[in-house]
């Protein structure tokens, strides 16, 4: 056990003294100042409510919701019940809502940089794999008394560290630019969550970290996918290259293949584990059970498929 | 004699169909300078890759202190300290950080230690500077730390000179000789420089197309024939011919510019003096050309592929 801890304190090593690790850590809270100002400018302060007047307005918009909803078709109906649902609820319960960006809104917008995060360590993870293989280096590091499973584990689980750091990183420096741009006077503002027509209060903090937790799976696939890329073909470019190819162009192709009955079963179709909390799945009778069945066996294969070609090949390099 | 620190036993590669090592059957020794011998191409290196687990074997076993590297990897690979190639080092951590990551690997290795080595090879100044600004001789001398790193009872060194400067070379050759004699490793040297091989190691071992062709001491390796060859500088060359072989009966390997050239035996030396000089022929020098290693291996690889 100890050996490991000392293979993994190794890849930190190499990981933390690499100039590029560092600035993908820099440009991640780059990215969130730049985001925030942005945000912060673009958008006019909020107006305190005058009384009850919030009230009127929301049902106000409730009617323009109502008559729009006749008109638009069946697939774009259920956004706009959702919006009329949790209206309905913020007048039922005295629950005023706060005007422009509040620190969790900020937050919660915020989660969208957990795909720059996967990209970052998919950049990481082939990297450090394959660059042993480019530079030479895995001759004297595969000569030593220590298996080669070791080793891939010790690269593996350095990289999913880095991602921990920076989604703590991430959640830590969107908190704090959030509350520092646009006050910290949201923080009890609760979350409405609608659900098959009901709409329940929930922790804000609760429901951030479901957010994290459901795109931490999407990025260890990712960053799964890549380490076997890597493991396969032991060069980082095209590790990387593949990896952040299929990030982005995979859910979109399975958008356009929606129609065909077999797409459930393609990676990409069940990476994206908020399509059952926030939209809609990519197949109607998906679930989130059978997506994680699906995620569960691609891992295993990844997995496999990647230590099988590092461990039992021959070192060429 | 004692027991080889490594033994390898009818070892064959067999890569896509096609034979690239076949069957080599060897033992090296505690105190030997082993050199591995063979022109490009000819399995040096994938014998050493094999050796130390990097290339699977087809056939064959290598066992090293005893332990198989097939079945008992762990073991095995403890007592090998080996530069594979191009001693790679990571570039963008200094050389300190790099025995640092090595030694974590192999467990015991004391602070001390790595202190220790890197004196010994004369880092000392420049350790805690990234290995991108070294030297090509000094990246080699931070190889060589880290396969001593561990204290390893065999060394396999491929390439060992290889970018040195002559101070450098010169260097290494000795602590190569220091290492087997005083602290009895043994140690696997390839080259394709010939005249290095001749000053460091103690047997010789080509390789030829994946078969080991022959090995033998270096002595044996110059000296195993009487005969050598006797440049004699002279004046009048066509006279010298003719007494050469009319009245020494004596064959003439070649005539140079300034003289000729014999095959003879050291005690005939002498007696081709005094013949051609009673023969009225000026003689200005004679010089005795030993066969070096180098004629000897083209000798033996029939001067082909040779690098």
């Amino acid at each position: 056990m100890s050996s490991m801890l000392r293979l993994i304190q190794n890849e930190n090593m190499k990981i933390y003294r690499k100039g590029t690790n560092r600035i993908m850590l820099l440009m991640l809270v780059g990215l969130i100042l730049a985001a925030g100002l942005i945000l912060k400018l673009n958008t006019p302060s909020p107006k305190p409510h005058v009384n009850d007047s919030w009230k009127q307005a929301l049902i106000k918009e409730n009617k323009n919701l109502e008559k729009e909803i006749k008109k638009v078709p069946k697939e774009s109906q259920s956004y706009l019940k959702k919006e009329i649902a949790i209206n309905q609820y913020r007048i039922d319960h005295h629950l005023p809502p706060v005007n422009g960006l509040h620190i969790w809104k900020f937050v919660d917008l915020m989660t969208n940089l957990v795909m720059v995060i996967a990209i970052f360590t998919i950049i990481l993870a082939g990297g450090s794999i394959a660059s042993e293989f480019n530079s030479g280096t895995i001759k004297l590091l595969l000569i030593r008394p220590v298996s080669r499973t070791a080793v891939l584990f010790s690269k593996y689980i350095a990289a999913l560290l880095y991602a921990v750091l920076m989604l703590v990183v991430l959640f830590i420096v969107s908190w704090l630019v959030g509350g520092i741009l646009f006050g910290f006077n949201g923080l009890t503002q609760p979350y409405l969550q609608y659900h098959n027509g009901h709409v329940t209060e929930t922790n804000m903090v609760l429901y951030i970290f479901k957010e994290y937790g459901l795109n931490g799976v999407q990025l260890l696939m990712y960053v799964t996918l890549a380490a076997m890329i890597s493991s396969v073909f032991r060069n980082s470019a095209l590790a990387i290259g593949l990896s952040i190819f299929l990030l982005m162009v995979g859910p979109t192709a399975v958008q356009f293949l929606s129609k065909y009955d077999w797409v459930k079963y393609v990676l990409f179709a069940n990476t994206n584990l908020t399509q059952y909390i926030t939209g809609t799945p990519v197949v109607s009778d998906m679930t989130l059970g059978f997506s994680i069945a699906v995620l569960a066996v691609y891992y295993a294969a990844f997995v496999l498929i990647g230590w099988l070609f590092f461990t039992k090949r021959d070192i060429t390099a | 004699m004692e027991k080889p620190a490594i033994t390898l036993e009818n070892v064959k590669k067999v890569i896509g169909g096609k034979t690239i090592i076949h069957g080599l059957t060897f033992g090296i020794y505690p105190g030997e300078v082993f050199g591995f011998l063979g022109p490009n191409g000819a399995g040096k290196t994938t014998t050493i890759r094999m050796i130390v687990g990097l290339m699977s074997m087809t056939e064959g076993n290598i066992y090293i202190q005893g332990h198989s590297i097939k079945k008992d990897f762990k073991k095995a690979i403890k007592n090998i300290g080996a530069i594979v190639e191009n001693p790679e080092m990571y570039k963008f951590l200094t050389g300190y950080q790099n025995l640092l990551h090595y030694s974590r690997m192999a467990g015991g290795v004391s602070r001390e230690r790595i202190s220790e080595v890197i004196e010994l090879v004369g880092l000392k100044d420049r350790i805690h500077e990234k290995v991108k600004t070294y030297s090509l001789g000094m990246r080699q001398r931070l190889g060589l730390a880290q396969a001593l790193l561990h204290s390893p009872s065999v060394l396999i060194l491929d390439e060992p000179t290889n970018g040195l400067d002559p101070a450098g070379i010169r260097e290494i050759r000795h602590y190569i000789r220091r290492l087997a004699e005083k602290e009895s490793l043994a140690i696997i040297v390839s080259s394709h420089l010939l005249s290095e091989m001749e000053l460091m190691c103690d047997r010789i071992g080509i390789i030829q197309k994946g078969q080991l062709i022959d090995v033998q001491t270096v002595n044996d390796f110059v000296q195993d024939e009487k005969q050598m060859s006797v440049a004699f500088t002279v004046d009048d060359i066509d006279k010298a011919v003719r007494v050469a072989a009319e009245q020494c009966h004596f064959k003439i390997v070649k005539t140079k510019s300034d003289g000729i050239e014999l095959q003879l035996e050291k005690e005939q030396i002498p007696i081709v003096a005094e013949t051609l000089m009673k023969n009225k022929i000026k003689l200005y020098g004679i010089e005795s050309t030993a066969k070096t290693l180098e004629d000897k291996f083209l000798e033996i690889t029939g001067g082909k592929e040779i690098v």
